[in-house]
């Protein structure tokens, strides 16, 4: 480039010296390097890359005698610090299990576990992740999880309770098991606000002006606001609708009616007074209530949002052989129901309602949960309820180009 | 500017109090400690809360609002294994980080002050870089480099993670003591026949001790709290601040607390021994006091 | 400083020594930080999706869009930084005065004391903050039943709220570099000042803070750089309208995706870091400082 400037404005370019030659050499080649690297930086797609699994799950290998388990916080009883199930799991099947609690966030745990992980083809270290019935498709669209092997599930595809087998999310339970389930509504303290809540509309009630509490969480919140706009089930909106529903939102939040999105935290809020009424979950204010007896739940009138929290294998586990058992012990009814009587969220394994109630005979401790609307919604609770919109990836990005400037102005 | 005033060398140099008789210093004694004290009361303000509900006598699940008192959760603070697993994981990776980022960026320190040398300047910019950038970015491209190296995740890939992003915090904090440093007290005891090694430690180190102590502190600070970067590197193991925000959705529970309140309490005691063992020898043993 | 120039021999090997010095931290830096980070940048030139595969096609144009879309967070996080910043200054300079010059024998037991809660856990505190700045808790309850304010004051979720959160965790990271280098000051220098000028004020204008000035430097480095870059505070603390760039950068690169935009974002956030750094120093006058 400099030659040709200095030739053209009638200069002789200066011949290199050795050195020169030698450096600018190296940098030729450093830059060549730098660009067959940069070259490389470019990462491929998942739909370019041949998929490890076809129709047909790939074969089982051994049994490896060890499991590592990713799950949601509080989903599993607790005796002293201890797991009952965990120790019950660890003597029948003789599998060295790591429990842990890692998952906070559906996209967070995506973000620091799976995604840079799968993307490179190297395993996450995880044998079983507990994802949200919406992940699970993501992540079966992107094929980084496995097909299970039904034949070796033989209590899960018994015990599994026919509420729960026409999976919109997951079509024959190709990929995934419930651990348990609930449901997004309104969570209010009925001395804050002086009336009992019913409806959607009362989240967006200025009367209730700083003490209002919605989800930073973007399917959830996005439904609720579709509900209001009357637009149901979720499958049918458009993109339109879904501006429509964000705009209802900025005006929310413009209204100084919104006191902030929350995540998990809002039950620190809720329980402190410092939110009347807020988007929450069905089996928090349950234990919530128990702390501070105002509280109550409901599922607005204009609908509320049914959610699983499933079972999946990762691509490139480990263990997925243990990782199967893993999902077949938890079936059994008598496993189930130890869990679902700590944990206090529904049970997707058929009749642990039933026998809870056996239990509550003589143990009244196990009442509430044994009864409850909340652990147990009726159907027409359900019929009330909705799931959430499959996302293609560019929908995913739409809805976020859309949701994230509301939330974070 | 600053260096030049520095240089006096007089007898008062070796007092580190004000000579007895001047009253004036004295007069106004009262403002300065009330103001520590109220500054120190609002930084344990917190910590009281803490404390409080470390007995906190749980009906249910959420640790969000007072139920009364208890004693239990001191009798069951070991109860939850996985928390004081994070523990232990987390006061370890904060030793050695601490003691790591320290020596490798008092040296950096060192050298960025007292000598001069080509790129100096543009490593003082460079030391900023670590802590301009976000965590999450520090994160996220780690755990693509360990990826790329094949390196499995966990405690190792934690420790390389803490060390790299204290490592400037030490060199700035180091710097604000070396700066200006006087070399007379080294050229004297050069001149006395030591060696540069042994003029280093009985000289140069006590005089910046001080320095590298709050380096220190501040390391070990940034790293047992360190949420984000853990949070991509940390593959299948525990340390605290992960277990504690996992747990926090209800309320933390009552033995991170109690943790909590046990490490705070130890660090005052050790913190007023440190104050009697000055007090059993005699007064401040520091070096003379060389700007 | 007095560097041994009549002795070239010595020169030279101080010369050596300090490279010597630099290699292991920022050999450390350049493997774990550097070489990472500059991968982070080509990702933010890439374009792609998860499905589609990333390319690295020099999209420049990212930048572009981050600057007008995020403009208002950039500005706010600067603003929010050079507030906490001046404000940890103020608060911190009396106490890292008082305990360097007049703390004597307690002066590392009250430094400690200044540092301690800072190994509790971030969320702790800052979930016991929630507790205490709760609408109707024992602070503002106890204002409100009095009647100085209206019931629907609150300071949760309000940007007063997030500055008050971003002060209280950087106190220390001021308060110890301005403790170190007020430390190593010379007290008859401060005595002759006082006997000198007029007034205590004077004295303390002409002498005590242009001496101090490195620790100055340091401490509004060491919290205005971290400041910045906070999202935890905005996301405990804060509301809709308090949301700060790291906030944004994690939304966009941990939930969104969106590894392009959040890189992006990212070495902005950088640039403008290095830029105030850089104007800091020249109005300082401390090229010295920054060396």
């Amino acid at each position: 480039m400099g030659d040709e400037m200095i030739r053209r404005f009638g200069g002789t370019p200066r011949r290199l010296s050795r050195r020169e030659a030698l450096v600018q050499m190296g940098r030729g080649s450093t830059y060549l390097g730098v660009m067959s690297l940069l070259a490389a930086c470019g990462v491929r797609g998942t739909q370019t890359q041949p998929s490890p699994t076809a129709a047909s799950p790939s074969p089982l290998p051994e049994k490896a005698g060890e499991l590592r388990v990713a799950n949601w916080p509080l989903y599993i009883d607790l005796e002293g610090g201890k797991s009952p199930t965990l120790n019950a799991f660890k003597k029948q099947t003789d599998i060295d299990i790591t429990y842990k609690e890692d998952i906070n966030d559906n996209d967070e745990f995506f973000g620091t576990d799976l995604r840079q992980q799968l993307a490179a083809g190297q395993p996450t270290g995880w044998d079983i992740v507990t994802m949200t019935d919406w992940m699970i498709a993501k992540l079966a669209r992107l094929g980084w999880i496995q097909p299970l092997h039904h034949e070796v599930l033989p209590n899960a595809t018994a015990n599994l309770d026919p509420k729960f087998q026409d999976a919109y999310f997951d079509p024959g339970r190709q990929y995934s098991f419930p651990w348990a389930a609930g449901i997004t509504g309104i969570g209010y303290n009925k001395k804050l606000t002086g009336r009992p809540i019913t409806s959607l509309n009362d989240l967006f009630d200025p009367a209730f002006k700083g003490k209002v509490g919605m989800f930073s969480e973007m399917r959830d919140t996005i439904n609720f606001a579709l509900f209001q706009l009357g637009i149901k089930p979720p499958e049918n909106a458009t993109m339109d609708d879904i501006e429509r529903a964000v705009d209802l939102l900025i005006k929310q939040r413009d209204d100084g009616i919104v006191r902030a999105y929350y995540g998990n935290d809002y039950t620190d809020q809720l329980a402190e007074g410092n939110l009347a009424l807020t988007m929450a979950w069905s089996g928090d204010v349950n234990f919530l209530k128990l702390d501070v007896p105002e509280l109550e739940f409901v599922v607005p009138e204009e609908g509320g949002n049914r959610w699983t929290d499933n079972m999946a294998i990762p691509i490139q586990a480990e263990h997925p052989t243990d990782a199967h058992e893993w999902i077949d012990f938890v079936y059994q009814p008598d496993i189930a129901t130890r869990i679902t009587e700590w944990v206090w969220y529904e049970s997707p394994v058929a009749g642990v309602q039933e026998l809870i109630q056996e239990h509550a005979k003589e143990d009244r401790s196990l009442r509430p949960v044994a009864n409850s609307e909340l652990v147990w919604p009726s159907e027409d609770v359900l019929a009330n309820t909705y799931g959430y919109k499959i996302l293609s990836e560019e929908e995913e990005q739409a809805w976020h180009d859309l949701f994230d400037p509301l939330i974070q102005g | 500017m600053s260096t030049r005033a520095g240089e006096v060398v007089g007898e008062r140099q070796l007092l580190r109090e004000p000579p007895p008789g001047r009253r004036r210093s004295k007069g106004r004694g009262w403002i300065l400690p009330l103001y520590t004290g109220l500054v120190i009361a609002y930084l344990f303000l917190p910590i009281a809360v803490m404390i409080l509900f470390g007995f906190n006598d749980l009906k249910g699940r959420f640790n969000f609002t007072w139920q009364g008192f208890t004693l239990r959760h001191y009798r069951d603070v070991l109860q939850f294994q996985e928390l004081t697993l994070a523990l232990r994981n987390s006061l370890l990776i904060a030793a050695v980080t601490t003691l790591v980022a320290t020596v490798l960026g008092t040296l950096v320190a060192l050298a960025l002050t007292r000598y001069r040398f080509r790129g100096r300047g543009g490593t003082n910019m460079f030391i900023f870089l670590p802590m301009a950038t976000p965590e999450v970015v520090l994160g996220a491209s780690l755990l693509a480099f360990f990826l790329t190296l094949g390196l499995p995740r966990g405690l190792l890939t934690i420790l390389i993670a803490h060390i790299m992003f204290t490592i400037s915090f030490v060199v700035v904090t180091v710097k604000a003591r070396t700066h200006g440093f006087n070399r007379e007290w080294e050229e004297a005891a050069k001149d006395l026949g030591a060696t540069p090694w042994v003029t280093f430690w009985t000289v140069t180190f006590p005089l910046i001790f001080p320095g590298i102590m709050a380096a220190a502190a501040l390391a070990a600070a940034l790293s047992i709290d360190d949420y984000v970067v853990t949070a991509f590197n940390a593959g299948q193991t525990s340390t605290f601040p992960l277990w504690v925000f996992g747990a926090s959705r209800f309320g933390v529970p009552p033995q991170v607390n109690v943790m909590g309140t046990i490490i705070f309490v130890a660090g005052v005691a050790l913190a007023l021994a440190t104050v009697a063992i000055q007090r059993r020898q005699g007064g401040a043993a520091q070096p003379p006091a060389v700007s | 400083m007095a560097v041994a120039a009549e002795r070239p021999g010595f020169g030279l090997r101080r010369g050596l020594v300090a490279y010597l010095l630099l290699v292991p931290g920022i050999a450390w830096l350049l493997v774990f930080y550097a070489w990472p980070t500059i991968q982070m940048f080509f990702i933010s030139l890439q374009e792609g999706s998860l499905e589609r595969g990333y390319q690295l096609t020099w999209h420049w144009a990212t930048y572009g869009d981050v600057f007008s879309k995020y403009s208002t967070q950039l500005i706010r996080s600067v603003g929010y930084g050079l507030i906490v910043t001046v404000a940890c200054l103020l608060i911190s300079y009396p106490l890292a005065y008082f305990i360097a010059i007049y703390g004597g024998r307690w002066k590392n037991a009250l430094l400690f004391m200044v540092i301690l809660p800072f190994f509790v856990s971030f969320l702790i505190r800052t979930l016991s903050w929630k507790f205490i700045l709760a609408d109707n808790g024992l602070f503002l309850g106890t204002i409100k039943q009095i009647g100085l304010l209206p019931d629907d004051f609150r300071l949760l979720a309000t940007p007063i709220a997030v500055i008050s959160g971003l002060i209280y965790n950087f106190l220390p990271f001021m308060a110890l570099p301005l403790y170190a280098s007020l430390e190593k000051l010379d007290r008859s220098l401060l005595e002759a000042a006082q006997d000198l000028y007029s007034s205590r004020a004077v004295a303390f204008l002409k002498v005590t803070l242009p001496l101090s000035l490195p620790g100055v430097f340091a401490g509004s480095l060491l919290t205005f750089i971290p400041a910045m870059g906070d999202f935890i505070n905005p996301a405990l603390l804060g509301g809709p309208n308090t949301t700060l760039i790291a906030n944004v950068i994690q939304r966009r690169m941990l939930i969104s995706n969106d590894y392009p935009e959040g890189a992006a974002i990212s070495f902005i956030l950088m640039a403008a870091i290095l830029v105030g750094v850089a104007v800091y120093a020249k109005l300082l006058g401390t090229e010295e400082l920054t060396g």
